[in-house]
């Protein structure tokens, strides 16, 4: 029994490594899963927030000077254009409905593919046990 | 007698010790020197593609498949490639083989001047779309979703607020329902210190890093040991494919666009909309007991994202009366993707779904 459970120092290695992972997460959470914790870190945010807030306008301010589109225009402009871009879709599709009178059995959108008929394994089963039953009118 | 027997295990491990340490060397050049690891290589068509939306439809691998197709819709965190991890490793795959017609929603970064798509957006507008186009190609009239994470919570709001829609079966992957349960994340976006509204006026669009970051916070430790694990399996291929697939997927966590952060963070995260029932989308009210189709929810026992107690009141929620909730070991990547999934997760819902697919 004692011959079974050889030192193995890899395996320790990994237990260790297991253990260590989950006392730090742990502790991690208890300490991050405080009011204080929470407080502080969105203070840090508010604070980057701000200044990249600071930033945006600085330089939007120096585009327009320069009479350069800002970042909010060239946004605004691909709003617009996506817009237009769904727009078009809609139309496309429309007219290709209309050029393209609907034909009985064929329709371009639908790829041939595989029979959609099979069974799942326990009606198969099932049927195979009892053919006759199966087979019944 | 017994101690030669010893000796010779003893040699044999101080070898195998050495040539490890050879392969990890070797390897571990390789390791740092290649580029991203090759995912998602099921053969397949996008057969929507509209700004943040991607719908993919699978090449069939079987010669007969079930007559109701099967949409997944991925969480808008993350690449829907988790789904197809590499050959072998992939669910996709999985199902196709088991007969499966598989359609696939996936998320690009969403662009600057999509930063007003809500909550509306994708449950009224993409699903339905991707729904429509799931029927029109298959020619059927109805379909199974499989919804991940926040793919779950839209296919819920999808299925709340289209009780009359084509929707047959419906599967929910670690899917919150009780965001009060989410004790952490709740903590830090509390809205007594977090100012949801500045912060989304400011940025337009969520930044991947801070998405990121919030994942991270949740298992500080999980990175370094997951590093210091495959510097140890280097000579393992096999775990460093898994690895490097799953590392960059990690990586490739998306944006979120600011205005559907917001809602999420104000109706789900504070308010708890879906358990009270105060959510409405697009002026619809998101009630779950309007949902009677059959309901699977497979929940991971040890989800750090999305624990048991968000997960759990899902079942209680929903109309439905064939639902089913299965709790399976591991975590809340690997309930879906890995040699676990393969084992545990996959037959699962393959043979729940066959029973309903016909």
């Amino acid at each position: 029994m004692a011959e079974q459970r050889r030192f193995d120092a890899i395996e320790l290695f990994r237990e260790v490594l297991t253990q260590w992972e989950r006392e730090f997460d742990a502790l991690a959470n208890r300490f991050m899963g405080t009011d204080e914790f929470s407080n502080v870190m969105n203070q840090v945010q508010r604070l980057q927030l701000e200044l990249q807030r600071r930033f945006n306008q600085h330089v939007a301010e120096q585009l327009a000077n320069f009479n350069v589109p800002s970042r909010e225009d060239v946004i605004r402009l691909g709003e617009t254009l996506r817009d237009v871009e769904s727009r078009l879709g809609r139309i496309e599709r429309l007219l290709k409905d209309m050029a393209e009178p609907a034909v009985a059995g064929s329709n371009p959108a639908r790829p041939a593919g595989p029979p959609r008929t099979r069974q799942p394994p326990s009606r198969t089963r099932s049927a195979n046990q009892n053919p006759a039953k199966e087979s019944a009118p | 007698m017994s101690e030669t027997s010893d000796d010779r295990r003893m040699a044999e491990q101080v070898r195998n010790m050495v040539q490890r340490a050879v392969q990890r060397s070797v390897k571990g050049l390789q390791f740092l020197t290649a580029g991203p690891a090759p995912v998602g290589l099921t053969p397949k068509d996008v057969v929507l593609s509209r700004g943040t939306l991607r719908l993919y439809h699978y090449r069939p691998l079987a010669d007969e498949v079930y007559r109701v197709p099967l949409l997944m819709v991925m969480a808008t965190t993350n690449k829907s490639f988790v789904f197809d991890l590499a050959p072998g490793q992939s669910m996709v795959e999985f199902l196709l083989k088991s007969g499966f017609d598989v359609y696939a929603i996936d998320w690009e970064p969403p662009t600057a001047d999509e930063r007003n798509l809500d909550l509306a957006t994708y449950t009224q507008d993409f699903i339905p779309s991707c729904v429509d186009c799931v029927l029109e190609r298959s020619g059927e009239p109805d379909l199974s979703i499989v919804g991940y994470c926040m793919g779950g919570v839209l296919s819920l709001i999808y299925a709340a607020t289209h009780t009359d829609g084509p929707l047959k079966n419906l599967a929910c992957l670690t899917t919150p329902v009780n965001w009060h349960g989410m004790e952490l994340t709740r903590k830090w976006s509390d809205e007594r210190y977090f100012d949801v509204d500045s912060f989304v006026d400011t940025v337009g669009i969520v930044p991947a890093d801070f998405i990121a970051q919030g994942f991270e916070m949740l298992r500080p430790a999980q990175k370094t040991a997951g590093r210091i694990r495959v510097w140890e399996q280097m000579w393992n291929d096999e775990f460093v494919k898994s690895y490097r697939a799953f590392e960059r997927w990690g990586n490739e966590t998306l944006p979120l666009a600011g205005e559907y952060f917001r809602q999420t963070t104000r109706e789900l995260l504070w308010r708890n909309g879906l358990m009270t029932g105060s959510l409405s989308v697009g002026g619809i009210p998101v009630d779950l007991s309007r949902i009677t189709v059959p309901v699977l929810h497979a929940i991971a026992e040890h989800d750090h994202i999305c624990p048991y107690e968000a997960s759990k009141p899902l079942l209680e929620r929903v109309g439905s009366t064939d639902k089913e909730e299965i709790v399976l070991k591991g975590g809340h990547v690997s309930l879906i993707a890995g040699p676990n999934a393969v084992k545990r997760m996959w037959p699962r819902l393959a043979a729940w779904l066959a029973e309903r697919s016909v």
